[in-house]
Parts: C-alpha cells; structure tokens; sequence
C-alpha cells in the first residue's frame, strides 16, 4: 500500500486514501484529510463529528448509521454535507480514521 | 495525454459547483409524433419481428424497429448509432427496458430503408451490430450485469456467457414462434442485480467454497459486527486469532459446515475473499415472470445446481438453455410462459420432459419457509 508524508509524519493509505489501521491515526491525519477533502477551515463541528464517529467505533466496531450520527452530534444530514462536502463516509469516516465503508455503495 | 482541465478548480471545490439538477426531462427528446400522440394511443401491431406500430386516434402511426442491443458498449458504436437515427429517424431513438435498441419512424416507406442499413453493419468478426428482432413470442435481450468487466464479488462472467448464450438462441430472437415470450437473464453472483429471480430463465454465478480468511488485515479493514450480521445462516462469529508471529488480533472464526458460500461477508469485508476458479460455477434457474398476465408474477425455482465456467463459449450452460426452450416450445400451450407451463404439468414432469438431474441441491432448506416448498399431498405422477 501507498504512503504519504504529512507534518513530519508517515500513514499507509489504500487507493482511495484510506488510512490502513484505526490505530495509526493522529491529529496531523485530520489535518491531511482536511487538505484533501476540499475542507477550509476545521471547526469546532468538524471535530464533534470526528469525536462521535471514534467514540462509536471504539464502543461498537462498527461505524454508526447516518441517522445516529445526526442525533448524537445533532447535525442534519445537510449540515454534514456542508461540513464534509464528500459526506458521512467518503469525508468524516475517512477523517476520523474508521475502515473503508463496504458493501454496495 | 496532458492534463486538460474541465474548469473544475480543486482548491475551491464547492465553488460555481451545480448539484441535484436530476436527469433531463424525457419529453426533451421525443420524436414529434410521439410528443404530438402522447397519450392518444388506440392500437398497435407487430408487422413482423423487430417491426411495431403504433396507430393514434389522429390516424398517425409511428414504426418502431428494435435491434438487439449489446448493452456494454463503445462511445464510438454509440456514435454509430446516433447517425442511423440522424439518417432515418431525425436524430430521434430509445433504449428499452432489456437493452434493446428502438428507432421509430413515422410513415411506412421509412421502414424498409431502415431495416436495409440495419441489418447490412456488422463487425469485423462478422457479428450483425444491429440485429432486427426482439418482439412477441421469442427470446429478446439478457438482462445481464457485470462479470468480470467491473464487479469484485462475481463467480462467473456476465458479457461472455450472454453473448456465448445469445448466439446459441439467436433465431429465437429473429422469430415469434414460441408459445410466449421467454425472459433470459443472468447475474454474476447472488446479489442478483437485474431480474434473475424473476425470469423464465436464469443464470447465476455461484461458488461452491467458503471464504478465505486475512486474518492479519481483517479486523484493520472490517466492521467486524457488519460482516458477522451478513451473513444468512450465522456461519459467523467473532474470535481471537494468534498470527504467525505470535501475536493476537481480533477475527472472525467461520463455521464451515454452516456456509453455503453466499459471499456476503466478503461484499461487507474486503479479507474474505471467496472467489475460486474451479469451486465457481453457475446455476440455472426457472420459471419466473413480472407480469400480472393469466397468473400473478412468479419467482424463478433452481432447476441445475451447477455447470462449471468454461470460459470462452460456457457450452454446457448454453446446450442446457437450448434444450429448456425446445422442449417448452414443443410442449406448452399458447400464452403459456415457462413457469406456468411447468406448474401444470408438474415439476417432476418438467424435469423428465427437459432430461434434467433432480439433485438433493434443489430441495430447499433455507428457515421454516423450505417446508412449503415441500410435496403435502399424494398428489404426483410416477
Ligand atoms: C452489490 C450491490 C450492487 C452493486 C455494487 C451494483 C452495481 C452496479 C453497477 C456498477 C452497474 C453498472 C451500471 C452502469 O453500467 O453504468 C449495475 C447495473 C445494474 N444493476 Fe446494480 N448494483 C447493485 C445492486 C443492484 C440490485 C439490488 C439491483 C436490482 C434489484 C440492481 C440492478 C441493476 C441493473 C438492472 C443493472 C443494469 C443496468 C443497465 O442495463 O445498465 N443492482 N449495478
Ligand atoms: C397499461 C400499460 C402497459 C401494460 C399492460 C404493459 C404490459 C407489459 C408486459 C406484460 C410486458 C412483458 C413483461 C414480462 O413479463 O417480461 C411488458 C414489457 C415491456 N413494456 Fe410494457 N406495458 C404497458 C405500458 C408500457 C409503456 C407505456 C411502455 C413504454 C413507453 C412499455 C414498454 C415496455 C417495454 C420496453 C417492455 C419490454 C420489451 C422488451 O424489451 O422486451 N410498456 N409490458
Ligand atoms: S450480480 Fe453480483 S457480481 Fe454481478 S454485478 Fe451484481 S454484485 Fe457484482
Ligand atoms: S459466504 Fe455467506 S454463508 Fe458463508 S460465511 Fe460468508 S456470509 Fe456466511
């Protein structure tokens, strides 16, 4: 698998930019993300979301369904997209260091 | 080639962005008479097959002329296409429901030109590119899928069996002397993308191994509970796996004997792979249909548990599609599709009739609802 260097640090991705393993992922990975996401500025928002997304991992192994991550962080769907143009999966997922989302997507 | 940019700017990319515009509206590109008749239909015929028309309550007809469509296709044949349209149809065609191509034409002296100039293209092996056909009692267009073109969960080809297929029904498609139309379609694998579970015929690719397991990526790469609630028959449950080297990751342990190699854990989980060029296969099923027509719509029944894949020309799974259709055409009455045909004359009959293997394979055994489709009456023939 492919690496990229960012702050002084080294992540394996896979080909869709993907980080390898939960465990490897650091602040300076969001900062990565947030380049290539298209994202301007991480806000307070930007970091809920990542929060919620690795509290839910962490405590279930599982991402969470979109409509429990709008209830916990209190985002619509919509302010997602705002905050993550790529949305849930391709943009805050990726972000937060969670597995590829699978299945037919 | 260079870089040549849309005007896309990837430093800005939400700007000057044009989103949720949906599809063109389809009265866009209407030909006129059917823009000038819409809704006024009285009547139409099949002239012959690959001929309709259509008569309105103004006394317009329009003639449409369906080719056989192979769905998966170059922009440079679809060019091809848009000038035939440009020379007879006034840049005017459609794509049906199966793939097939249609051009209409307004009067009856366009027809036979078209026909002509249709029929006269081929390639350069010698296939026709646009063969006349598809109407009435015969066989029309595979509804088919991916294969190995695109997908990552097939067990077998979707283009080359449907083309292998096609050539061997290819005057079926040219007539209407079957007792009813006969729906063909194939998925690559079980997901069933298209109408497998729903025609007269169906292939479907199919493995015969249980998935292989990564043990060292898997719980890296997977939502361990996604793929364990994947999976049917629970053949799945989570586990502690020691590496090679000694140490302990998180895993799925698969009970093997309870796995009848659906593949859904790998569609969840990339370190499940499945896929095996001797255990995978197809099956065939049949007796399906959509319409509410006589009786109400039916789900195809597996009626070969396996032929192997054998690539290019798959001969067993063609000889065997034949044979089906031979035997329907020469013993079903008129209107009758396949699967009301073998529901009459009773499945142990379709299967003496169309020489098929009954195997313990097609007896169902999937939860409460496989008793059903077991025999509750003394009812049966010898
Ligand atoms: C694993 C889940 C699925 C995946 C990954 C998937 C993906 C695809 C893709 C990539 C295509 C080709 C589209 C194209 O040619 O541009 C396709 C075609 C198609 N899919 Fe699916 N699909 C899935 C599930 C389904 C289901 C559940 C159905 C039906 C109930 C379905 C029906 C079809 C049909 C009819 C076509 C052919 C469309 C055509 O003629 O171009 N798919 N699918
Ligand atoms: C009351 C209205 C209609 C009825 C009762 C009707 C009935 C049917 C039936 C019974 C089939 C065969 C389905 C099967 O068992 O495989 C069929 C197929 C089809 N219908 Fe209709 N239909 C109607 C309207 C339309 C309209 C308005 C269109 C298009 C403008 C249309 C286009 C088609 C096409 C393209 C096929 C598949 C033909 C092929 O490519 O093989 N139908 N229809
Ligand atoms: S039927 Fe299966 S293998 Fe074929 S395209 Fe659909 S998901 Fe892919
Ligand atoms: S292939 Fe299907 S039956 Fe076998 S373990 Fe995976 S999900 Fe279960």
């Amino acid at each position: 698998m492919p690496t990229v260097e960012y702050g002084g640090k080294t992540f394996t991705v896979d080909e869709d930019g993907f980080i390898d393993s939960f465990d490897n992922w650091n602040e300076e990975w969001v900062q990565l993300v947030k380049e290539a996401e298209g994202i301007d500025e991480l806000t307070d928002e930007h970091w809920k979301t990542v929060q919620v997304l690795q509290d839910y991992y962490k405590k279930n192994g599982i991402a969470p369904m979109v409509r429990i991550l709008s209830k916990v962080t209190g985002f619509k769907l919509k302010h997602i997209y705002e905050l993550f143009p790529s949305g849930p999966g391709k943009g805050a997922c990726k972000m937060a260091g969670l597995p590829k989302p699978t299945g037919c997507v | 080639m260079a870089f040549v940019s849309s005007g896309y700017n990837p430093a800005k990319p939400m700007e000057n962005r044009i989103t949720d515009i949906g599809p063109r509206k389809y009265d866009e590109f209407y030909p006129p008479v059917i823009k000038k008749n819409k809704g006024k239909w009285l009547y139409h015929e099949i002239l012959q097959p690959g001929v309709l028309v259509h008569v309105a309550e103004s006394g317009d007809e329009v003639y449409t002329v369906r080719v056989g469509g192979i769905r998966l296709m170059s922009v440079t044949l679809i060019r091809e296409v848009c000038d035939i349209a440009d020379k007879h149809c006034d840049g005017h065609l459609r794509f049906t429901t199966r793939n097939n191509i249609e051009f209409m034409v307004d009067s009856k002296d366009k027809v036979q030109p078209l026909i002509d100039d249709l029929e006269s293209r081929k390639f350069k092996g010698g296939s026709f590119k646009f063969p006349v056909g598809g109407t009435g009692a015969g066989v029309t267009n595979i509804v088919h899928t991916q294969g190995w073109i695109h997908c990552h969960t097939p067990a077998t080809d979707a283009s080359g069996p449907v083309k292998a297929t096609m050539d061997v029904l290819f005057d079926d498609f040219k007539n209407m002397r079957l007792p009813a139309h006969v729906r063909v379609s194939l998925a690559c694998c079980l997901n069933m993308c298209g109408a497998v579970h729903c025609s007269d015929i169906a292939i479907l690719g199919y493995h015969r191994k249980p998935p292989l397991m990564d043990h060292e990526y898997l719980d890296k790469m997977c939502e361990i509970p996604l793929a364990i609630a994947s999976c049917p028959t629970a053949a799945l449950k989570p586990g502690k796996v020691e590496l090679a080297d000694g140490t302990s990751v998180k895993s799925i342990l698969v009970n093997e004997p309870r796995c009848m190699f659906c593949g859904n854990c790998y569609t969840m989980c990339p370190s499940m792979p499945l896929a095996d060029t001797e255990g995978d296969g197809i099956v065939i099923m049949a007796g399906g249909k959509v319409s509410n027509r006589i009786s109400a719509p039916k789900f195809s029944k597996v009626v070969v548990a396996f032929f192997p894949n054998e690539v290019p020309r798959w001969p067993q799974t063609t000889n065997c599609i034949k044979n089906m259709i031979e035997v329907y055409a020469a013993d079903a009455r008129k209107y009758e599709r396949l699967g009301e045909w073998a529901e009459r004359i009773g499945w142990e009959r379709f299967f003496e009739k169309c020489e098929l293997d009954f195997t313990h394979h097609l007896i169902d055994d999937f939860r409460d609802p496989a008793y059903y489709t077991w025999r509750q009456t003394t009812q049966f023939k010898f």
